[in-house]
C-alpha cells in the first residue's frame, strides 16, 4: 500500500466525520467550564483555512512550469513573516526585526544550500517548500526563544555587565556569558526532542513519509536529515542574532542602551 | 600638585529628571577627596559619568589634561576605575574575579593578584573561595581587589563601606587608605557619612541638588552645613 488510500472528495467526508472529535472535546470543555471551547473551535477553523489556502498555492506551484520564479516570493514571505513574528518576542529591544530577519534568513538559507548541494533536497517544489518551511519556521522558533532569553538575561544582569565594562571589558566580552546562555537555552527543547526520537514519538516528517509508503529506513534517514537541518539552522540563526543584538544592547561608546534600564 | 580630573559644567538627566545640573570640580593627583551629599544628590551619577559607564548630556571632563571622549572607553575604564555600590561577583573563585581585568589583556601576574587580595584586607587563602558565596563585606573587599588588579590611576569608590558591619567599617577604611597611599592613587570617595568623610579625605566636596555646593578642607569641616 502506498499513500492515503482514498481520494480528495472521500477525504472531505472522512474529515467531516473526524470532526466529531472536535464536537466531543468542545462538549467536554464546556462541561468542565474550562472556558476554551470557543478558542478551540476558532483555532481549528483558522488553522484549517490556512492549511487549505497553502494547499491550493502548492497545488498551483506543483503544476506551474515557472515554479522556480514564484518560489522565491514564497521563500521571501516565509523569512519576512518569520522575522516579524520572532521580533514580537523582543518588544523591549527597539527595531529587533533588523536582527531576527537576517538571522533567520542566514541560518535557513545556509542549511538549504547544504541540503541542495548534498542532494538531500531534490530541487522540486514538493521538496523545497516543505523543507524551507521547516527550516525557516524552526529557525524562527529557536531565534524567538533566544531573543526573549537574551533580553531577560541582559536586563536582569545589567549590574554584572556594567561591572565587566567598568573593569575594561568590551561589549562583546561583557555580554558573552549571557549570549551563550541564551543560545543554549533556545536549543535545549530541540535537543531534548532529538534524544527521545523514536522512543516517545515518531516525528512529523517520518510519520508523513511512512504514511506515503516510504521504506521505514529511508524515512528514518530523512527524519535525521530534517533534525540536522533544524539544529543547524537554529544554531546559525541564534549565533548571528546574539552577534547582531550587541549593537542594540550597547552603543558605540560601550555603554548599555537606555532600554536596558527601563 | 596638578589636577588629574577637571570637571566643568557637567549635566546629566535620568529618565527626564535633571540629576547633575552643573558640576564643576577639580581633583588633584594623589588626592583623596570625599564626595559628600544626601541621597539623590547625584553622587553615584557623577562617578558613572567619570568613567563613561553613562554619558553626560553636556559639560566637559578631562583626565590628565585630555578630554575623556578622546580615550577609548575600555582604556579609560582601566585607568579610572569605578567600584560601584553593589559588589556584583562573577561566577568563579575570588582569584578569577580579581584577575578578570588583567585577563582581558591576556596576562595575569599571580603574585600581583595575591597582593591585591591581601591589600584589600582579605587573607590570601581566600583566593580559592567561591566569590558568589561570600558575605557582603567580603564581596566589597573582592570588588576593591578587582579594581586594584588593574593598577588604576584613579579609584572611584561608591559608598565602599555601605552595608559593612560598623565594627569593621574603620578596618575597611584603613585598608583603602593604606593601599591608596602605597600606590599613589587618586581617590574620589562617595559617602553620606560626615564622620567618615572627615576621617578618610583631605578635601570634601559637598554635592547638593546636582551641583558642587562647596569644597572644604577636611580639618575645617564640621558637617552641619553639608545637608
Amino acid at each position: 500500500m502506498t499513500g492515503i488510500p482514498y481520494g480528495i472528495y472521500e477525504g472531505f467526508l472522512i474529515l467531516l466525520s473526524v470532526l466529531s472529535l472536535l464536537v466531543l472535546v468542545v462538549i467536554l470543555t464546556a462541561i468542565k467550564k474550562l472556558g476554551i471551547s470557543k478558542e478551540m473551535v476558532t483555532a481549528i477553523a483558522k488553522g484549517g483555512i490556512q492549511l487549505f489556502a497553502i494547499a491550493l498555492v502548492l497545488n498551483f506551484l506543483f503544476t506551474y512550469d515557472a515554479w522556480y520564479i514564484l518560489i522565491w516570493a514564497l521563500l521571501g514571505m516565509m523569512v519576512i513573516i518569520g522575522g516579524y513574528t520572532s521580533a514580537k518576542r523582543a518588544t523591549d529591544m527597539p527595531d529587533a526585526y533588523s536582527i531576527t530577519t537576517p538571522s533567520i534568513l542566514t541560518g535557513g538559507a545556509l542549511v538549504l544550500i547544504v541540503l541542495a548541494i548534498t542532494r538531500a533536497m531534490p530541487l522540486y517544489p514538493q521538496f523545497i517548500i516543505p523543507l524551507a518551511g521547516m527550516t525557516f519556521g524552526n529557525s524562527m522558533r529557536i531565534c524567538s526563544i533566544c531573543m526573549e532569553r537574551l533580553i531577560s538575561e541582559v536586563k536582569q544582569n545589567k549590574g554584572e555587565i556594567e561591572t565587566a565594562l567598568s573593569l575594561g571589558a568590551d561589549s562583546k566580552m561583557a555580554v558573552k556569558n549571557h549570549a551563550d546562555t541564551s543560545i543554549r537555552a533556545s536549543l535545549i527543547p530541540t535537543l531534548d526532542n532529538l534524544k527521545t526520537l523514536g522512543i516517545i514519538f515518531i516525528p512529523g516528517a517520518m510519520a508523513g513519509l511512512l504514511m506515503g509508503g516510504t521504506d521505514p529506513i529511508l524515512a528514518a534517514q530523512y527524519q535525521i536529515i530534517v533534525y540536522l537541518m533544524i539544529v543547524g539552522g537554529g544554531t546559525i540563526s541564534t549565533i548571528m542574532a546574539t552577534h547582531l543584538a550587541k549593537r542594540k544592547i550597547f552603543n558605540e561608546k560601550e555603554q548599555l542602551r537606555e532600554w536596558v534600564y527601563s | 600638585m596638578k589636577n588629574i580630573l577637571e570637571i566643568s559644567g557637567l549635566k546629566k538627566s535620568l529618565e527626564g529628571t535633571p540629576v547633575l545640573k552643573s558640576v564643576d570640580l577639580d581633583v588633584r593627583l594623589g588626592e583623596i577627596m570625599g564626595l559628600l551629599g544626601p541621597s539623590g544628590s547625584g553622587k553615584s551619577t557623577l562617578l558613572r559619568c567619570l568613567n563613561r559607564i553613562i554619558e553626560a548630556d553636556s559639560g566637559n571632563i578631562s583626565y590628565k589634561g585630555k578630554d575623556i571622549k578622546d580615550y577609548p572607553p575600555s582604556e579609560l575604564r582601566k585607568e579610572v576605575v569605578l567600584v560601584p555600590q553593589e559588589s556584583v561577583m562573577f561566577s568563579g573563585t575570588v582569584f578569577d574575579n580579581v584577575s578578570y581585568g588583567p585577563s582581558i589583556d591576556g596576562y595575569v601576574d599571580k603574585k600581583h593578584i595575591l597582593t591585591c587580595i591581601e591589600d584589600a584586607g582579605l587573607p590570601s587563602d581566600f583566593k580559592d573561595r567561591e566569590a558568589e558565596k561570600l558575605s557582603g563585606g567580603e564581596k566589597r573587599r573582592v570588588a576593591l581587589a578587582r579594581a586594584l588588579a588593574l593598577k588604576p590611576e584613579v579609584l572611584l569608590l561608591d559608598e565602599p563601606t555601605s552595608g559593612v558591619d560598623p565594627k569593621r567599617k574603620e578596618k575597611v577604611e584603613k585598608s583603602i587608605l593604606n593601599f591608596s597611599k602605597k600606590r599613589d592613587l587618586t581617590v574620589l570617595w562617595v559617602t553620606h557619612d560626615v564622620e567618615q568623610a572627615k576621617r578618610i579625605s583631605t578635601k570634601i566636596a559637598n554635592l547638593r541638588d546636582g551641583r558642587i555646593f562647596r569644597i572644604y578642607d577636611s580639618v575645617d569641616f564640621h558637617g552641619g552645613e553639608a545637608f
